[in-house]
């Protein structure tokens, strides 16, 4: 599909154009009704928006960003060898920013029925099924989440039927953009009654210095006991503006699991939503995030209550060094009919240098009787007591704070229920804390 | 112990090594401030590599203070004399440095790091000083010392210190100190709080950590009981009282204090009896 070039940028009518021009009637009819709700919007504003008071894009100007190309050969290959490294076994779905997308290695899924396939072409195939999976999405719910409706490409879709419990996980890589281009990651997931399901979603670029938008939303709607271990690693170039909103809708019983880990981008706005609808539906966030240099990482939760006897539990756990800064905002909010409700959020900050900054407010928000709620966050520093206990063992000072950073880190990465996967990203993070102290220290290195 | 018996151990020890062990802690007239506040007033001590020093004295005459210090806490400050080991200046060093140099501290209430397991610590350290073991030898060893110190074998998984009781947490201390193989190893109250079995076990694990030594590890013990004494014999022992050494002597020393107490030092100007002797 020809993408249209115009001196305004990829965020355009004309762009719009062409989606509506290549989509079923349905989607055609969503993208437009998105983009006028888009246009009669203003963008988000720190003085305006209360969830976007600490986090100021004025400096975003859309109109920087063109339409994505083909992504090089060194990213696809970056993203090839993370999925070889981590999760061989796993189907990898490759989706380039200009809209290609490749499944390789998914016999196995397609044989049991699963769908693994490009969102445009779910699209005209299963309509009924990915308009399932986009129900939980408003089209014009916010600034982001209507551009995305209007102009996301490619993208993933994948539905497991009722009782099937995939064979293999899914992985997903979303590749960057290129210079000041633009990329619309979507996932949608569609689970059965009593399906089952392992994701890791990989947002993956270069490390130039470029800088890139990237607009993403994920939604997963899960049926009666159905099942989904998610993974979304965030580890964008680091100028990217990335903005991104993660859904998951349960039925009767389901357990949603995330174990995510966010550790790119310039300025990030993430909302992780969990919609816990169905009776004993049940939700746990469990994510690690490191910011260094100048990065700006925002992390909005929902645990919505909708259902009795309803179950969430968050933890996020930041470390911010240099300048970076953490915005944290999460939300309890249980609802009448939610009696029994059992919810809790904490956010744990770990600020490792004098400029770097943490916020956390966590709230609930109950109308319903008989629930139990809490939440918490913490802000701290390396203890010196700590540093120097290290020390006195022969470890540099740096090395130190490495190892300290790593075990902060350790009761949620030890959490991620795929071993492979789990090394894989605890290298990711001691990469990021920087090499040293933490090199090369797996328990199972050494394991008899 | 006679100075002819301490000697002839010190020979020995040299045999062994194929060198003369000649490294030693000086310290001379370290003075420490800890918050703007003097707790050490002058304090000299010679530990030379090979024997068994026991540092005693009453609750707050500087003991853990001078243990700090010569490990390099951040906040005892220095504000007079000098310490120094095997000819090297130790306050010019930062901690790591002083444990890469061959100083190691058993300290008296470890802080936990929730996330560290005790196996990652231990490498880390290993790699840190340039003693790290191929994985196997390094399990080995590991092992061999656990058992000797009677661990659990779930103990290389939980976090360093994280819950462990009073009694493990010395076991886990006593086990770094088997595994890095320090030159001088200063064991801040590696004792307190222990029942009787878990004393005897501590010290026999110091004790064979200072056979296999062959002579090429100092010891300065501090404790408040004579009964670790009765596990590890003393070459000297000394008397701390108000940020000062005021008497050294033989093993005897530590007799007279189990039998006295430390009256005869905290209310007399000088001690009585002894002779006080530089060590």
């Amino acid at each position: 599909m020809a993408e249209a070039a115009t001196a305004t940028g990829v965020v355009c009518r004309e762009t719009l154009d062409a989606r509506v021009a290549g989509s079923p009637a349905w989607l055609a009819d969503r993208r437009t009704a998105a983009w006028d709700a888009f246009s009669a919007m203003p963008a988000p504003s720190s003085s305006r928006d209360e969830d976007w008071r600490r986090t100021d894009i004025a400096k975003l100007h859309l109109d920087r960003f063109a339409a994505a190309g083909t992504p090089a050969r060194e990213l696809v290959e970056l993203a090839q060898s993370r999925h070889a490294t981590a999760l061989p076994g796993a189907a990898l779905v490759l989706c380039g920013p200009d809209g290609g997308v490749t499944v390789e290695n998914a016999e196995s899924l397609l044989a049991q029925g699963v769908i693994v396939s490009s969102l445009e072409e779910a699209a005209e195939r299963h309509p009924d099924l990915v308009q399932r999976g986009l129900s939980g999405i408003g089209i014009g719910e916010s600034y982001f989440v209507a551009m995305w409706n209007a102009l996301w490409r490619g993208g993933v879709f994948i539905h497991v039927p009722a009782g099937m419990q995939a064979v293999a996980p899914v992985w997903i890589a979303h590749l960057a953009a290129g210079d000041e281009q633009a990329s619309f990651p979507a996932t949608l997931v569609v689970l059965d009654d009593h399906a089952s399901l392992t994701l890791v979603e990989d947002l993956v670029g270069p490390a130039d210095p470029a800088p890139r938008l990237s607009v993403a939303v994920t939604a997963f709607q899960l049926g009666e006991d159905a099942r989904l271990d998610d993974i979304p690693v965030q580890q964008l170039p680091p100028e990217t503006w990335h903005f991104s909103t993660r859904r998951a809708n349960c039925g009767t019983s389901a357990h949603y699991r995330l174990f995510g880990a966010t550790l790119g981008a310039r300025l990030q706005k993430a909302y992780w939503d969990v919609i816990l609808e169905g009776r004993g539906s049940e939700a746990d966030v469990f994510a690690v995030c490191f910011a260094d240099a100048h990065q700006h990482i925002d992390h909005q939760s929902l645990q919505l209550h909708r259902g009795p006897d309803t179950r969430s539990n968050l933890l996020l756990k930041v470390a911010a060094r240099d300048h970076a800064q953490s915005v944290y905002g999460g939300l309890i909010d249980v609802l009448p009919g939610a009696i029994h409700a059992d919810g809790y959020v904490v956010n744990r900050n770990l600020l490792l240098s004098q400029g770097a900054s943490a916020s956390g407010v966590p709230r609930l928000e109950i109308k319903a009787n008989d629930v139990r709620c809490g939440h918490g966050t913490t802000v701290g520093h390396v203890d010196d007591e700590e540093r120097f206990y290290l020390m006195a063992r022969g470890i540099p000072a740096d090395d130190a704070e490495r190892l300290v950073v790593r075990g902060y880190f350790a009761d949620v990465l030890d959490r991620v229920p795929l071993e492979t996967t789990r090394e894989w990203l605890l290298a990711l993070v001691d990469a990021e804390i920087g090499d040293g102290g933490g090199g090369g220290l797996d328990a199972d290195e050494v394991a008899p | 112990m006679s100075e002819i018996a301490e000697q002839a151990r010190v020979v020995a020890a040299t045999n062994a090594a194929g060198a003369p062990p000649t490294a030693e802690l000086h310290v001379d007239g370290l003075r420490v401030s800890v918050e703007g506040k003097p707790i050490l007033d002058g304090v000299d001590l010679r530990v030379p590599v090979g024997q068994v020093h026991v540092l005693m004295g009453p609750n707050g005459s500087g003991k853990s203070t001078l243990a700090y210090s010569l490990m390099g806490h951040p906040k005892y400050q220095v504000t007079g004399g000098a310490a120094s080991f095997d000819g090297q200046d130790l306050l010019a060093l930062t901690p790591d440095r002083r444990a890469k140099l061959g100083l190691f501290l058993s300290f008296q209430n470890p802080i936990a790091i929730p996330g560290v397991t005790t196996v990652n610590f231990l490498r880390a350290a290993l790699r840190a000083q340039g003693k790290e073991l191929p994985a196997r030898e390094f399990i080995a060893r590991l092992g061999e010392e656990m058992t000797a110190l009677r661990m659990d074998a779930s103990f290389r998984s939980r976090y360093i210190n994280d819950g462990f009781s009073g009694g493990e947490k010395k076991r886990a201390e006593t086990l770094q100190l088997a595994m890095l193989e320090p030159r001088l190893a200063i064991l801040d109250e590696p004792d307190s709080g222990l029942d009787v079995d878990a004393l005897r076990i501590v010290a026999d694990g110091v004790l064979r950590i200072m056979e296999k030594s062959e002579g090429r590890m100092g010891v300065l013990l501090i404790t408040h009981y004579y009964r670790i004494l009765e596990n590890l014999t003393p070459d000297r022992v000394h008397i701390m009282h108000q940020g000062r050494i005021v008497d050294s002597g033989g093993p005897e020393l530590a007799h007279l204090i189990e039998r006295e107490g430390y009256d005869p030092y905290t209310t007399a100007t000088s001690p009585p009896g002894t002779e006080v002797s530089r060590p």
